[in-house]
């Protein structure tokens, strides 16, 4: 066991280790760290806010502990949510699996070592979420120190089962994935259970719920508790476990459950040392198949330089598991989540609620929906991985005779791209779903259409400045740089100002509001792209 | 005709290539001879626009490569020492995508690559993502992407090393035969036996400094006369 300790450690420092970075970089995480605070605030006034309620409506009918159960089930779903993404990219698509099994290392050891990073995570949701919702939940209570000291054994031991149930699951699937022909299409595939599993835990939660409300059912003895037994007993052992403190009952459950989080954990290690490896070796991707003439001849054709380089890029990107999933899915989870939840209850409150835009004023309306799209559109990970995607590839672009505007230009189209299948998505929600008046969604589109370019500029511009090249592990490009939120937090002061004085200004009317909205949008363009252009002037050719 | 005028680099300070001059003529098959470190990449860099210049100019066929890079481009054909190509990309879009950058119309590109590729034997392979190909595949498809567009000059980093004897004979009788139409072949090795082989003119280069220019026979005259190439010598022969 020392040796997975030791390799564990050696893990972690390399995911981890802030010795390679910039300054630029470290200032940086400092300044993530000083947003968090206010953030951080936020969500403990949010989970007070809402404990303090429930226990307020509960209590009175002595149905207080439902609060803990759904607390715990909430917790769970989160935590297998969560896990999918980073036990996929820790266990399986991280390249640096293939060194370490050429050591001499059992498949449990490298396993346990390659736990650390996704635990870790793990358990800084825990401690954002569950520790301060145990401690409000006794302080309402007015609970004693042996409730605080079981909770912490519980708040320590709750991310284990979710974790071992989601790793053992995906573990099952990668070993049969691993025999499929075009590995990479099917570590895509597999990348979007996550979505699968938000999508399924909707369904199920309403089809649970049939056409009752919340509060409705909160009321009703045990109704909820039975919901959570039924997925997952464990959170409903560990609810149990803090409400009936001082019986028999509650010290069962609570040594039932510290049993249960310890014999996962030995569950896990051992299914891994049979299954892990049977899913990781040969997975590295590529396409090999029969050869056939005809597919290639079909390849050869004349096109211009710009949508060869187009092409190049959407390829790579789509081929590429982690690009495909930090990209693709991560632009796309939330319209094609909107949109497939409310094709899943044609009857909900959303159907039909643009009808009402009508009501409000224009000019609120526009503005409103502008602000969204900044938000929406800000984070484009297509575009501040513009650079950085081509890691040791980027040199070919430049003994080649390609101007570099083209290979700039290109790679703003592609970012461009993917905001425009958002944009198109929320388009078909919001004109067949949400009825949006045509009028109302022509102005927003041609708004969205244009700051979505902006979005993609600014993107590359931060991506041309510190760009990361020198990456082994695709994953790199996007975990640990903060320059994501650079350009949406530029974005957000620059078109928060415009939204506040467009706001408070004297305009009225649609279409006003609009065109000088379109016009100071076009303006900033300009700004952007004249930035962008000297961005590439000056460092281009000397980046490597 | 490429001319290297005095060009200079240092990373962080250090020198990789100093004040380095060379000449050379056409209708030649060039070799940059020198151990691991000795700035041949470096300098291979510099003329092809990857690393800027320092200081010293480089003219290729009357073309300054720092003045005019797009022009400069259209001139060489180059094959990087690692072949951290396009690993998402098919084989054959590979070599399209390349094509395209040169405007190689359809029906030739399309002769060309059968007939590259089957001479270097991955015309088979070219379906599959070149992620899935040896180093040595990898190696034939740049070159090929290479001869696709015939390029005047052909610059050429370590191009030998991880090829099978077969593909190795096929490149060194295409250089050759480069040579002879009177147009440039440019390559880098630490191979003295390569150079003996196939070379006109040779260059050792050694510490970002060159060493040696000239011919075959003044080479082997100069090992013998200077204690300084002789040390150099041993350091190229040993191995390999
Ligand atoms: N990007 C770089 N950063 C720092 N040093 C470099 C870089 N590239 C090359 N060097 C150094 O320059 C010298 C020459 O390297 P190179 O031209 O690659 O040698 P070779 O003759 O083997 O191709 C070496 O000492 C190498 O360490
Ligand atoms: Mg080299």
């Amino acid at each position: 066991m020392s040796k997975a300790w030791k390799l564990m450690r050696v893990m972690v420092k390399m995911q981890l280790s802030m010795a390679n970075k910039s300054s630029m970089e470290k200032f940086g995480y400092i300044m993530i760290g000083l947003m968090m605070i206010p953030f951080g605030l936020l969500i403990l006034f949010f989970i007070q806010g809402i404990i303090g309620n429930m226990y307020a409506a509960l209590e009175p009918i002595g149905n207080e502990g439902v609060i803990l159960g759904l607390l715990f089930v909430m917790m769970t779903f989160i935590f297998c949510f969560t896990s999918i993404g980073t036990v996929l990219s820790s266990f399986y698509f991280a390249e640096d699996v293939e060194s370490f099994i050429s050591l001499p290392f059992q498949p449990y050891q490298i396993l346990f070592g390659k736990s650390a990073v996704p635990f870790l995570s793990l358990y800084g949701l825990n401690t954002i979420l569950l520790l301060p919702s145990l401690v409000f939940y006794g302080i309402h209570s007015g609970s004693g120190v042996l409730y605080y000291l079981l909770g912490f054994i519980v708040w320590a031991l709750t991310p284990i089962i979710p974790f071992v149930l989601t790793a053992i699951v995906l573990m099952f699937i990668m070993r049969f994935a691993n025999i499929s022909k075009n590995k990479d299409r099917t570590k895509v595939l597999v990348g979007l259970l996550g979505f699968v599993f938000a999508i399924g835990i909707n369904v199920l939660v309403r089809l649970d719920s049939g056409t009752g409300n919340a509060a409705e059912m909160l009321t009703q003895q045990n109704a909820l508790l039975e919901l959570v037994t039924k997925f997952f007993p464990t959170a409903y052992f560990s609810s149990i476990a803090l409400t009936d403190i001082g019986s028999w009952t509650g010290l069962f459950y609570f040594l039932l459950f510290v049993a249960l989080s310890l014999g996962a954990i030995l569950l896990f290690l051992t299914v891994g040392q049979r299954f892990y490896f049977k899913g990781v070796l040969g997975l590295s991707g590529g396409k090999r198949s029969e050869f056939d003439e005809e597919k290639v001849q079909k390849h050869v054709k004349q096109q211009s330089i710009l949508m060869s380089l187009w092409k190049k890029e959407i390829r790579i990107i789509f081929r590429t598991p982690t690009f495909f999933t930090q990209i693709v899915v991560q632009s796309l989870f939330f319209p094609v989540f909107l949109i497939i939840i409310m094709m899943l209850d044609p009857n909900g409150p959303l159907t039909g609620w643009g009808t009402q835009l009508n009501v409000i004023e224009g000019k609120k309306v526009i503005l409103g929906m502008f602000g969204l799209t900044v938000v929406a559109l800000g984070i484009n990970p297509a575009s501040f991985s513009s650079v950085s995607r081509d890691g040791k590839s980027w040199f070919n672009h430049l003994y080649l005779p390609i101007p570099a505007s083209k290979v700039i230009l290109s790679k703003l189209l592609v970012s461009f791209f993917m905001n425009f299948l958002s944009i198109l998505l929320l388009s078909l929600a919001a004109l067949i779903v949400l009825k949006v008046p045509f009028i109302i969604w022509f102005l927003w589109f041609v708004i969205s259409l244009i700051t979505g370019w902006i979005a993609s500029i600014a993107g590359l511009i931060i991506d041309l400045y510190t760009p990361k090249l020198n990456w082994t592990d695709e994953r790199e490009v996007f975990k640990g740089r903060f320059i994501g939120i650079v350009p949406l937090a530029l974005e957000a002061a620059v078109f928060g100002v415009v939204i506040l004085i467009l706001w408070n200004s004297g305009l009225e009317g649609i279409w006003t509001v609009s065109s000088v909205l379109i016009l100071v949008l076009l303006i900033i363009t300009a700004i952007t792209q004249y930035f962008l252009n000297r961005m590439v002037q000056q460092k281009y050719y000397k980046i490597l | 005709m490429i001319e290297i005028n005095r060009i200079s680099k240092s990373f962080a300070g250090k020198h990789a290539v100093k004040d380095l001059d060379l000449s050379v003529p056409d209708g030649k098959i060039f070799g940059f001879l020198g151990p691991n470190g000795a700035g041949k990449s470096t300098t291979i860099k510099m003329m092809t626009g990857i690393l800027p210049i320092d200081e010293g100019s480089i003219i290729m066929n009357g073309i300054d490569v720092a003045k005019e890079p797009m022009k400069a481009k259209h001139q060489f054909g180059y094959v990087p020492d690692r072949s951290d190509i396009f690993l998402r990309l098919k084989g054959i879009e590979y070599l399209n995508f390349i094509a395209d950058v040169f405007e190689v119309p359809k029906d030739i590109r399309k002769e060309k690559i059968e007939y590259l590729t089957k001479s270097f034997g991955i015309y088979e392979a070219l379906n599959d993502h070149i992620q899935t190909y040896s180093h040595g595949m990898r190696q034939k498809i740049v070159v090929s992407g290479v001869l696709l567009h015939d390029p005047d000059v052909w610059i050429l980093d370590e191009p030998l090393t991880g090829l099978d004897p077969k593909s190795s004979y096929t490149l060194k009788e295409m250089m050759r035969d480069h040579a002879r139409r009177g147009k440039i072949v440019f390559f880098s090795t630490h191979v003295l036996e390569v150079v003996e082989q196939l070379c006109d003119e040779v260059a050792i280069i050694n510490n970002g400094h060159v060493q040696f220019k000239g011919n075959m026979a003044e080479m082997r005259q100069q090992f013998k006369d200077d204690d300084n190439l002789e040390q150099l010598f041993l350091e190229l022969t040993q191995n390999e």
